[in-house]
């Protein structure tokens, strides 16, 4: 099994030796376990294999594994919340997150998710997954508006 | 059974027994109750080894057993009949309520075993056998004030807390009552002697005096807030446990209980009853605690001080007790009627909005608003019940008061003008005099509270006292991994009045897949619901593994079943939490070979967190199929030694069903398998096909044999293929 970028596009040859283009990671478990279980992907929407742990692949192939996921990979992590409002459908947040400051609006309490200990995820309208890995690490101020909501 | 049908059939079983020739013993009985017309009436049959006795008051019949040809049970609706058939011709008929249904029963069954011994004497007279369908019932109806009582149960592991706050209690109350009587001394001792000019001003003792009223007044503050505090945290540690405890003996309760209550009505009794409690203990027992302290601590101080203005000043004091008592009475019915409007409301909610596809489908809105709407009056105009008493109370506790404060100023005034006593004596005892009623006041609110809470424990309680109906601990013994040998040894199996299995003999090899087929109604689901255990066999036995499933623990035979229903429910939480419901500590490599054996790796790649994916209160994201798919990944992580599929496929279309199919041939290699399917189709695999029919078996074959026989097999068969042909 191997995969190179072919261009812009991951190629996948697996272990009879067929070539598939176009074949794309997909997490199995992106947010409780984003670094273990990538299966590659065909064209199809079919699972041509699965990667356990990435991290045992050869250098270059990981290298090659991570490009891909980067490009397609888009969680970005909470870091500090600047106003959180009550709207007629939902609430708007206003957030600093490692990509830049934006904003958002998610449209129930269920859209806030626990995944255990202090994570949360918090999914908007547009469907965008914004992770806060450990509240209990965000600033005080940020703490407080969340306990609001949260 | 009414207490003077009981009497007269102990009359007439006594008389019966004067009757017996010697030699001649009771091997069953049966009490009849009802008459020819069908009016309540007392009879007895009785069965000995030498005849068949039938007596009512004034009436005596009887038969040679040799002459009794048969006994015929006759089911006719909310009644049924015994038919007694001698060589010569039909000679007597009984008539009785389905009630009696299951003794009817027996009785006929000792009948056929004495006549089959030829009348040979058996062992099995007096039946007092435990009746194995004993429905869940309340131990014993709990007086309405003891529910109160019984909180304190819950509130032994924090004795310790229990007593902090008791004293802190006393000890607040203490420090409220020092303010008014330094008001006394300074009064006496500092303002009247400056006002009448013959003294000079001391400045040291009005220092002091101020001095002391700050600080009894920050004293009480702070017992005050460490009080609250403490009882606070003791309420909702009570509360906690008693939703705990609650829920938790939900979950030993069998299906046949949840089959019969509200979903809502559970919640709210669970959910705002407790909180009821929490709010009397955390707020209003204390503040009781305090009033009834405060009350006796100032009547006290008053009667040491001066006991004529004392007497005077509790004067209203029996007024205020008859009131109380008039209040609490009207209010007791008020709130058991307020928490059960706020059941039925909430299970309104409870049905209107898990089934709004079905509402706004039928364009039911607005009839749906109507029954909310009616429930919530419901609860408006019980609470304006309360409310009519309670405004009334209120004001006449404040009322009652100021008369209080006028009887003491007047006879004071009286007091003070002949010398009897001071003018800060006075002032001191209007300062107690309007505490006292203060406490009055709100000891009438306690009243309220703790008839709400009392009614809410009660409610609690209802819960906790039911017993399961089918002792999980009956069975003992401990089972690991089953071969899936199943036996059905002449089960029957009643619900109610309605007898839904009706003798039904099988055996079922290990690893061997069994196809039930028959109308609706025939028993299917309530086979496979005895087979999981849900309900107990009526007569008869389920042997599995050579072990009578009564005999064996539910939990570690559960563990060897696999279930797989028409409609699957997904809880809420990940795909892969779903995945794993059975066997929580599967690793992430188990649940994906499971998907992927369901047939459900696929599409769950798809959705935005794989995995990860959160599946709504029913799964709403996800069609049936893949609801479907995931609930048989669940079963195949279990690896069950049973699996058991009630209609797994008739919910999906035939493109889904074909996945579905593919799946559950992995899931039905190795394990015992029962499946039900309308779609004949679903069970081309299995070993055995067995036609149900009224709760017996018709048929029993494979596919083809049946379809040669022609029979009941046949006669569905074709009409699938009708259906599909159409």
């Amino acid at each position: 099994m191997k995969l190179f970028l072919n261009g812009q596009s991951l190629t996948l040859t697996d272990a009879s030796g067929t070539r598939h283009d176009n074949v794309r990671p997909v997490r199995l478990f992106p947010l409780t376990e984003p670094r273990r279980w990538i299966s590659i992907v065909g064209e199809n929407g079919r699972e041509l294999t699965c990667i356990e742990d990435p991290s045992l692949l050869d250098p270059e192939q990981r290298q090659v594994l991570e490009a891909a996921m980067a490009k397609r990979d888009f969680v970005p992590v909470i870091q500090r919340i600047i106003t959180i409002q009550r709207a007629s459908d939902g609430h708007d947040w206003h957030v600093e997150t490692d990509r830049g400051s934006t904003a958002f609006r998610i449209e129930t309490d269920e859209s806030i998710q626990n995944l255990g200990g202090s994570r949360l995820v918090i999914i908007d309208k547009a469907g965008t997954r914004y992770l806060i890995p450990d509240i209990t690490r965000l600033d005080r101020d940020s703490r407080r508006k969340l306990e609001r909501y949260y | 059974m009414p207490h003077d049908l009981q009497d007269a059939s102990t009359i007439l079983l006594q008389h019966a027994e004067s009757r017996l020739a010697s030699g001649e013993r009771i091997v069953a009985k049966l009490q009849t109750n009802l008459d020819w017309n069908l009016h309540f009436h007392a009879g007895l049959i009785l069965l000995t080894n030498f005849r068949l006795m039938h007596l009512e008051v004034g009436v005596f019949h009887e038969w040679k057993l040799q002459d009794v040809e048969n006994l015929v049970l006759e089911e006719m609706g909310a009644t049924a009949a015994l038919h007694l058939q001698t060589s010569a011709s039909l000679a007597w008929h009984w008539r009785l309520t389905a009630g009696l249904l299951k003794d009817l029963e027996s009785f006929i069954t000792r009948f056929r075993e004495l006549k089959g011994s030829s009348g040979l004497q058996q062992e099995s007279g007096e039946d007092d056998e435990d009746d194995p369908f004993a429905s869940e019932t309340i131990s014993e109806p709990k007086l309405a004030s003891k529910p109160l009582l019984r909180l304190l149960g819950f509130s032994r592991p924090w004795i310790g807390l229990m007593l902090c706050g008791l004293g802190l209690t006393v000890a607040s109350t203490g420090a409220g009552l020092i303010g008014p009587w330094l008001t006394m001394a300074l009064v006496d001792d500092v303002l009247i002697p400056l006002q009448s000019a013959t003294h000079e001003i001391n400045t040291e003792r009005v220092y002091r005096f101020t001095v002391g009223l700050l600080g009894a007044a920050v004293l009480t503050w702070m017992l005050k807030w460490a009080t609250t505090y403490v009882v606070s945290r003791l309420a909702e540690r009570v509360t906690s446990q008693m939703r705990r405890a609650t829920f938790e003996h939900l979950q030993t309760l069998s299906l046949s209980y949840f089959n019969k209550k509200r979903t809502g009505d559970l919640i709210s009794r669970i959910g705002s009853d407790t909180d009821n409690i929490s709010l009397f203990i955390s707020i209003h027992f204390i503040d009781f605690a305090c009033d009834v302290l405060t009350i006796f601590f100032t009547a006290v101080v008053m009667f040491s001080i001066n006991p004529v203005l004392a007497l005077a000043a509790l004067g209203p004091l029996p007024v205020v007790a008859w009131l109380v008592q008039w209040v609490r009475v009207r209010l007791r019915g008020g709130f058991a009627a307020a928490s059960r409007a706020w059941s039925a409301m909430n299970s309104v909610l409870t049905d209107t909005i898990p089934g709004v596809r079905v509402v706004k489908a039928f364009a039911q809105e607005q009839r749906e608003i109507e029954r909310f709407r009616q429930q919530d009056q419901h609860i408006f105009d019980t609470n304006d019940r309360v409310n009519r008493t309670w405004s009334f109370f209120e004001p006449t506790i404040y009322f009652l008061t100021d008369i209080g404060l006028l009887v003491v100023w007047s006879v004071g005034a009286w007091c003070v003008a002949h010398e009897h006593t001071t003018v800060g004596v006075l002032t001191g005892f209007v300062l107690y005099v309007g505490k006292f009623y203060v406490r009055l006041d709100s000891m009438s609110r306690f009243v309220a509270s703790a008839q709400r809470a009392a009614s809410s424990a009660h409610r609690v309680f209802e819960i906790l006292d039911v017993k399961p109906d089918m002792p999980v601990n009956k069975g003992t013994h401990q089972v690991g991994r089953l071969r899936g040998e199943i036996e059905f040894r002449g089960i029957k199996f009643r619900h109610g009045n309605r007898q839904i299995i009706r003798g039904f003999s099988l055996n079922i090899a290990p690893g061997e897949m069994i196809g039930l087929v028959g109308p609706s109604g025939a028993g299917k689901t309530t086979l496979i619901n005895l087979v999981c255990r849900f309900f107990d066999v009526s007569e008869g036995s389920i042997i599995v593994d050579g072990n009578d499933l009564r005999e064996i623990d539910v939990i570690s035979y559960r563990q060897n079943l696999g279930l797989v229903l028409q409609e699957p429910y997904l809880f809420f939480g990940t795909i892969s939490e779903n995945i794993a419901y059975g066997r929580p500590n599967a690793t992430r490599a188990e649940i994906i070979a499971a998907a992927k054996a369901a047939r459900a790796h696929d599409f769950i790649l798809k959705l935005a967190d794989g995995y990860d994916s959160t599946v709504g209160e029913r799964g709403q994201q996800l069609s049936g199929g893949e609801r479907q798919r995931i609930s048989i990944a669940r079963a195949l992580l279990v690896d069950p030694a049973i699996l058991i599929l009630d209609e797994a496929t008739s919910s999906v279309d035939t493109e889904t069903e074909r996945e579905i199919q593919t799946a559950l041939d992995h899931l039905v290699k190795g394990r015992t398998t029962i499946a039900i399917a309308h779609r004949l189709g679903t069970l081309r695999k299995a070993n055995r096909l067995v036609v149900i029919e009224n709760g017996l078996i018709s048929e029993i074959g494979t596919h083809d044999t049946l379809l040669q026989r022609g029979g009941a097999y046949a006669r569905l068969h074709a009409a699938m293929e009708d259906v599909n042909h159409a």
